[in-house]
């Protein structure tokens, strides 16, 4: 095909979403695709959740925690790069944005009853699932607070790909309709959570579910619950936006991938994941392509003598091998998906620094491969 | 309990682990969380689903998810299975569980370490090991976290003794070995170490072993880079050897510096599959660390 669809993605849409299995280089990705967005002029914001916090080592930034932050100038002329335009990096910190989302919804009194319930300390900071939610609550919030001609986000890995475009509808699907007034009902709110529910006739269900939790733990969920049911409107239009913004026509998803055969179910999997649901790839990133030793090396190395001979030959032997099966790996995505890929090579080292950055950029420009 | 940063060879490891252990003659189980079901077939098996079925000689596998670890979860409490449908078949009660997060880690979990727990008949052990294919080392330390953390959040009821119950399990070393899987790069090394801190500090999760998946060896010398200075594009191609070498060799020295657990090498292997050859090939090279767990009975 030979199209070049990360430039036009780069120029045209506002909200790139970065996701595929874990280790397969999407901070670099990301980050990479906003210091080109504001290298050609186009300024962007680049938002990680990885709790490795990775780029803020790559973009020269010490620590950011949920504070946005503009790549200085000097990070800039040290790499011998100019930008034509601001970029901005944010690292999330889970905690403090779940604070700020019932700090923006609740009242005060509300606010101090959510942050002391024990159900809410171990949602906000420990629970597993809980940073899904959040990274595209904050994704919504940037959007639609700051302007930034261009987001791009950073993912957890796909393990959770499922919990991670559910998020949304899974907090709708609570706080949204009857499941919400079932548990949220205005006895409910006066604390005598199971007693009250008993009373007004699903006392059957509730009974088999305190027997299974407890009945002291079904009401101080039920606590924690009526407080945060007070937010549900906003909870809700919150929701429904976020929705709404992975299905906009100006957000595209980048998959990211190496072509290591044991990672490419996950990632055709997640390719038709995101097709079902309305969400649009934009293109596969094949990372850490390994490139094939070419005939000449071979001549050259069958002119030694000797264990460097055999050395020589053995390294090239694996090179080769390494080569070969991420070709195969290439050619199963072509067959299997229809968005196209972008190839780039293993580069030499990691990628640790801003001219790291700009020359995985350089590649992911490169024409697709259909 | 195996885990890592992604892309590490985190589920080849467990595979390979598990058929060590098999190997010994020991009664094995491969758990798998919650995932795309990669082990059976890296060994060649088909997938095999919710329940515990048998691969081959002393192995078996199971994949654990979270409906129906719920649900026998559930059903053990209750013991009716008509009761379970009308409550936790309940359509509210259900959009109710899914947004507990936690909750599905709990069931995963109590659901591994009541394998590890399960007796036959006669009162014996049915297991000798249980290998679990644990989360990323983003989302480990909140899996074997939530025993503690709904201890500390549940009031006392069934929920908070099971948690209970599985603690104990978890932070006994006679039972419980974390594997933590490191390749040599930096970023994964640093994670792993980072995740043995957690481990230790927030879990008291015994540590009983690292493994440097894709290890390689130094190969080429000081008299070699020089005789090969006429060959500017073999030494280059040497050289790259020679880095990826000295980086595992980095990495091992680091590992075994401040891991606080032997650390085992796996040497890297070049193919253009990955199956059962491969796996193989991984579980020879950590019989030690399987010999090593299995004298501690």
């Amino acid at each position: 095909m030979g199209e070049r669809v990360l430039e036009e993605a780069l120029r045209t849409l506002e909200v790139l979403v970065c996701v595929g299995p874990g280790g397969v280089g999407k901070t670099t990705v990301s980050a990479s695709l906003a210091l080109q967005s504001a290298i050609a002029g186009r300024e962007a914001m680049v938002c990680t959740i990885d709790p490795a916090r990775r780029l803020a080592n790559a973009l020269g930034l010490e620590e950011f925690g949920n504070v946005e932050m503009t790549i200085p100038q000097e990070v800039w002329s040290g790499a011998d790069l100019s930008p034509g335009a601001p970029l901005h990096a944010m690292m999330l910190d889970m905690k403090r944005s779940w604070d700020d989302l019932i700090s923006r919804t609740a009242s005060e009194e509300l606010r101090e009853r959510i942050f002391a319930n024990r159900f809410y300390q171990a949602l906000s900071t420990v629970l597993a699932g809980s940073q899904e939610y959040i990274a595209m609550e904050k994704l919504w919030e940037l959007r639609n607070d700051r302007g930034y001609p261009l987001i791009v986000l950073d993912t957890p890995p796909t393990a959770h790909a499922l919990d991670f475009l559910d998020a949304p509808d899974r907090l709708l699907g609570f706080m949204g309709n009857d499941a919400a007034r079932f548990f949220l009902n205005p006895a409910a709110k006066a604390g005598r959570f199971g007693m009250k529910l008993a009373s007004l006739g699903t006392g059957f269900v509730l009974k088999q579910l305190s027997r299974v939790a407890g009945g002291q733990t079904l009401e101080e969920l039920g606590a924690f619950l009526s407080a945060l049911s007070s937010l549900n409107e906003g909870f809700n239009e919150r929701a429904r936006g976020v929705k709404a913004l992975l299905r906009h026509e100006k957000t595209g998803f980048v998959l990211v991938t190496t072509p290591a055969p044991e990672r490419l179910n996950e990632v055709i999997h997640f390719h038709d994941l995101l097709v079902q649901s309305d969400m649009r790839p934009v293109a596969i990133v094949v990372n850490r392509v390994h490139q094939a030793p070419d005939a000449e090396l071979s001549l050259q190395a069958a002119a030694l003598d000797g264990t460097l001979r055999e050395h020589v030959e053995a390294t090239i032997a694996e090179a080769r091998l390494l080569a070969d099966r991420d070709q195969l790996g290439i050619r199963r995505l072509q067959q299997e998906v229809k968005t196209p890929l972008i190839i780039v090579p293993r580069l030499p080292h990691d990628v640790h620094d801003l001219r790291g950055l700009a020359a995985t950029a350089e590649h992911l420009l490169t024409p697709a491969r259909g | 309990m195996v885990s890592g940063k992604g892309g590490v060879g985190k589920s080849a490891t467990a595979a390979a682990l598990a058929l060590a252990s098999a190997r010994r003659g020991r009664r094995t189980l491969i758990c798998e969380v919650n995932a795309d079901e990669l082990i059976p077939p890296l060994l060649g098996h088909a997938p095999v689903g919710p329940e515990v079925t048998r691969l081959e000689e002393h192995l078996w596998s199971v994949n654990l998810r979270p409906a129906e670890a719920m649900k026998e979860y559930v059903l053990m409490t209750l013991k009716l299975e008509a009761l379970y449908r009308a409550v936790f078949e309940n359509r509210l009660v259900r959009s109710f569980l899914r947004f507990i997060p936690s909750i599905q880690e709990l069931v995963l979990l109590g659901k591994a370490t009541w394998h590890v727990r399960e007796t036959d008949d006669r009162g014996r052990h049915v297991w000798d090991t249980v290998v679990l294919d644990g989360p990323a080392t983003g989302h480990f330390v909140s899996f074997v976290s939530v025993p503690q953390v709904l201890m500390d959040t549940v009031p006392p009821g069934p929920i908070r003794r099971d948690a209970e119950i599985m603690r104990g399990l978890l932070v006994d070393p006679a039972i419980t070995g974390a594997v933590l899987v490191a390749l040599p790069e930096e970023l994964p090394v640093t994670e792993t170490l980072e995740l043995a801190t957690s481990l230790r500090e927030r879990v008291s999760l015994p540590l009983v072993g690292g493994v440097l998946n894709t290890w390689v060896s130094e190969r080429f010398d000081a008299g070699m880079f020089e005789q090969l200075s006429e060959w500017p594009r073999l030494k280059e191609l040497a050289r790259a050897q020679h880095a990826a070498a000295e980086r595992s060799r980095w990495a091992l020295d680091k590992l075994q510096g401040h891991l606080g657990a032997p650390v085992h090498k796996v040497p890297r292997i070049y193919s253009e599959q990955f199956g059962r050859e491969q796996i193989e090939r991984m579980s020879r090279a950590l019989e030690p660390l399987v010999a090593g767990s299995a004298d501690h009975g």
